[in-house]
């Protein structure tokens, strides 16, 4: 565990450095870029922006003031939002992990749907319709499902309300969780609850369409593995009925190389929302990234890397000790 | 039928789901009131960092500052050429040095309290206190003193007409100094009242603030204590950070929101039926910059060089790319604004050719930079820059396309490295002042290596521009700057885009306004 715990450390400290060092070799002038043409043009403005920043400091020196304000749970201020960046983050990240976890969650119930259906139906018309629709799950753009989706079950058919993760005449529940669904429950809120929870399910759709064909392929691939081992022709024999020989035994076997790729998707949900939350004008850290980078906001780009990579830590852990759980076999290092 | 009930619970769950999308009810925010003034939601593309005036300097800002924020000079509506009352009426010296500015009577603050000499006094010096505020260098050489309660002096220390219009900006909206003070303001520099004005608002608008949150919304309130002439006509309006325009259009279209503020010209052609667009030039110009430093740009330095581009561009052709609502731009200083040329320049083949063999252009391939991820008013850079490289190529100038992002490229345009490249200029206030800067010697002149001794002509008619006070004088000599620029300047002015805001029909005074973008208050149920 402690052999973990530092290796943890030293790839958040490779994050920062990494981070930091690509944001300062882009040719650009953060200064210009977050002041604008009249602000920047006036000599006593530019110099207080300076020095409030630190950007006087030579690169190394700000890299150091950086780690130990980090130390002290300070990612600095933004550039652009002049806000600490925790505040942005606390919440970003929230926004974010709220799609992210409801697209990994439907993802995997469905795709261990089809995935398990088409291993089982090998080869049939089953197996082809499953794995048609897994390609196209991968293929499709996820910019251009969105609008579609947005346009077909918005304006076309006003089954799924409009984008933001509130109807414009409600208010945001007092914050706790930061995730709408759950502090609105917290708040006793079900009409709250009810809207924050719709708002979800077309961006939840547009995120999970990749996933779902990533799944359901590898998840095909492992239930087929399983499926001709002795345990699992053993249960069969017993007379079990297929229900449980697939929960069982078969998803049971099969589990630990899908909880890898879940979490791994799980990651690369985090890191690939940016268009999904421009088209749904959903304000979380696929923006805020995208916000911080094309303006040369070294605190914001830092902040999201930062993030981004212990929630990629976290769901190695947590992916980690399912394996201990699911299988005895396996011991956390 | 081993798999019947993972299937189920695969249907229940999309099922599920369905029924979750219904209940919030699609089409939601129509919600019956836009008829009624009860609320009103506009969709924007947020530019904004705050809601205190004194530090707001972007255009949803301005347009929340202004809801928000009285100043003392105001425009009527789309109008920006000519300053009207705002809180204060005024009276200026014949050398535009003196500003006297009389409140208007029984004004008062959302709190109620008067709104008094001592109130702009202290906005004005807070604004010239904080030295890392965007608006700071709107006050540059100018004192304020106060005369009496209701009465105040404006003193430059130069000639300055435009002083009415620079005051209506909202960024210089008038404050209530009691309640800012109480709240860390001051006027040493080391204010710190950001914090409390982004909670709640200290001004005399139309309406108050109920929330701020800058990366989704920003809700206002009906000011109950409003007693001017622009009294809110709705309760509250909700404004939100929608920054895809397809996603501002469906959302219009389907009734989520009622105004849409940043669809391009494509989409305002594409609207359905019971919505319409305020479709004008904006205040915006996107020009060719053609460097005269011989070691940046090389052949691009002789002036014949700028003059054979000027002539070979089809400029109705280039607009086509713009949509609904832009325009040629027919120089430096856009065709709202004071002194702006009644005409642009027309394709001339001939007149290029002669110009291009006069340059010593011999055939070399010339770098066309520009930023490919910063659309103005709806145009992309891209499509423009390439339809500019077919056209010259066409008059015999070879051209390779340069993009980078905006901050990247942003650099070698303030530092005047780039030899060709495609950029964009808006006014920092409503005067044609703000389109001297492109003379010889002045900031965007330099950027593109045109000093004064280049062309000490437009530089003279430039100093004259800015000092001249007499208002016929004035434009006299800005329309010949304006057109000495066309003719020898090395800006290739292209078009100003379209500013397209879109409404539902059930809404009326969704107009588009250079300084502050929309002004809210003047938004109405339609009758």
């Amino acid at each position: 565990m402690l052999r973990r715990l530092v290796t943890s450390v030293l790839l958040l400290l490779g994050v920062t450095i990494v981070t930091f060092a690509l944001t300062n070799l882009v040719p650009g002038d953060p200064i210009a870029a977050a002041l604008g043409e009249g602000a920047s043009n006036n000599p006593a403005t530019v110099a207080a922006y300076v020095e409030r920043y630190g950007l006087d400091k030579p690169l190394p020196v700000q890299y150091f003031i950086y780690l130990g304000n980090l130390l002290q749970g300070d990612l600095g201020r933004s550039l652009t939002t002049g806000r600490a960046v925790t505040t942005d983050l606390a919440t970003a990240v929230p926004a974010t992990i709220e799609i992210a976890i409801g697209a990994i969650v439907v993802s995997l119930l469905v795709s261990l749907a089809l995935g398990t259906l088409a291993a089982y139906r090998r080869g049939l018309v089953t197996d082809q319709v499953v794995r048609v629709v897994s390609l196209i799950g991968l293929s499709v753009p996820t910019f251009w499902l969105a609008l579609v989706a947005f346009n077909l079950f918005f304006l076309q058919l006003g089954i799924a309300p409009g984008s933001g993760r509130l109807s414009p005449q409600l208010t945001p529940p007092p914050t706790v969780t930061g995730f709408y669904t759950v502090d609105f429950l917290l708040n006793g809120d079900g009409v709250g609850f009810v809207d924050a929870m719709a708002h979800l399910a077309l961006p939840v759709f547009v995120l999970s369409l990749f996933t779902v064909g990533l799944l359901t392929r590898f998840i095909r691939t492992s239930v087929l593995e399983v499926l001709d081992q002795d345990y699992v022709r053993a249960a069969r024999a017993k007379g079990l009925s297929g229900t449980r020989v697939v929960l069982d035994y078969v998803l049971r076997g099969a589990s630990l190389p899908i909880l890898t790729v879940v979490g791994i998707a799980f990651g690369s949900l985090l890191s690939g929302t940016v268009l999904v939350e421009a088209v749904f004008a959903w304000p979380g850290l696929g923006t805020y990234a995208y916000d911080s980078a094309t303006s040369l906001d070294l605190p914001g780009v830092m902040g999201v890397g930062l993030v981004v990579g212990v929630i990629y830590l976290l769901v190695n852990f947590v992916v980690d000790l399912l394996y201990g759980f699911l299988d005895p076999r396996v011991r956390l290092g | 039928m081993r798999t019947t009930p993972l299937l189920s619970s695969l249907a229940l769950g999309a099922a599920a789901t369905l029924l979750l999308a219904g209940c919030s009810g699609g089409n939601s925010a129509s919600n019956g009131d836009d008829s009624s003034g009860g609320s009103l939601v506009i969709d924007a593309a947020f530019s904004i960092e705050t809601a205190d005036p004194g530090n707001s300097y972007d255009p949803t800002g301005n347009m929340v500052a202004k809801a928000l924020y009285e100043t003392l000079v105001d425009f009527e509506g789309s109008d920006v050429t000519t300053p009207v009352d705002g809180l204060a009426s005024w009276e200026q010296n014949d050398e535009a040095t003196e500003f006297t500015f009389t409140l208007e009577d029984g004004r008062v603050f959302s709190d109620g309290s008067p709104i008094e000499a001592d109130d702009v006094i202290f906005t004005m010096d807070r604004v010239k206190g904080m030295e890392e505020a965007k608006p700071n260098f709107l006050l540059a050489g100018i004192t304020v003193e106060k005369i009496d309660e209701m009465t105040v002096k404006f003193t430059t220390e130069t000639p300055l007409l435009q002083l009415p219009a620079l005051l209506a900006n909202p960024s210089l909206g008038i404050v209530n100094s009691e309640v800012v003070e109480a709240n860390g303001g001051t006027t040493d520099g080391g204010d710190t009242a950001q914090a409390f004005l982004d909670g709640e608002s200290a001004g005399s608008g139309p309406f108050t603030l109920e929330s701020l949150d800058l990366t989704s919304q920003v809700v206002l309130t009906k000011n109950a204590e409003y007693n001017g002439d622009e009294e809110a006509s709705y309760d509250r309006v909700v404004i939100r950070n929608v920054t895809e325009s397809a996603t501002q259009k469906i959302n219009l279209e389907g009734g989520d929101t009622m105004v849409a503020m940043d669809l391009n010209g494509d989409q305002v052609s594409n609207l359905a039926s019971g919505f319409t667009a305020d479709s004008v030039p904006s205040g915006q110009t996107i020009f060719l910059l053609v460097n005269q430093n011989a070691t940046v740009g090389g052949v691009t330095a002789n002036p014949d060089f700028a003059k054979a581009v000027r002539y070979a561009l089809d400029y109705d052709s280039l607009l086509e790319l713009a949509g609904s609502g832009a325009s040629q731009a027919t120089g430096v200083i856009p065709t709202s604004f004071l002194g702006a040329l009644d005409d642009g320049i027309v394709q001339d083949l001939d007149a290029s050719a002669a110009a291009l063999t006069a340059s010593g252009y011999t055939g070399e391939t010339i770098k066309l930079q520009y930023p490919n991820d910063y659309p103005v008013g709806g145009v992309e850079f891209t499509p423009l820059a390439e339809r500019v490289q077919s056209q010259l190529e066409a008059a015999g100038i070879a051209v390779e396309l340069a993009p980078a992002p905006f901050t990247t490229e942003l650099d070698a345009y303030v530092n005047g490295t780039e030899g060709f490249s495609m950029w964009f200029w808006g006014p920092d206030y409503a005067d044609s002042a703000n389109f001297l800067p492109f003379a010889p010697g002045l900031k965007v002149g330099l950027r593109a290596g045109w000093t004064t001794e280049m062309n000490p002509e437009i530089a003279d008619l430039a100093t004259a521009a800015a000092s001249e006070t007499d208002p016929d004088a004035r434009e006299s000599v800005f329309t010949d700057f304006a057109a000495a620029m066309q003719e020898e300047g090395p800006f290739v002015p292209l078009m100003i885009p379209g500013s397209n805001i879109a409404s539902a029909d059930t809404v009326d005074g969704a107009v588009y306004n250079s300084i502050w973008t929309m002004d809210i208050a003047e938004l109405t149920p339609a009758s």
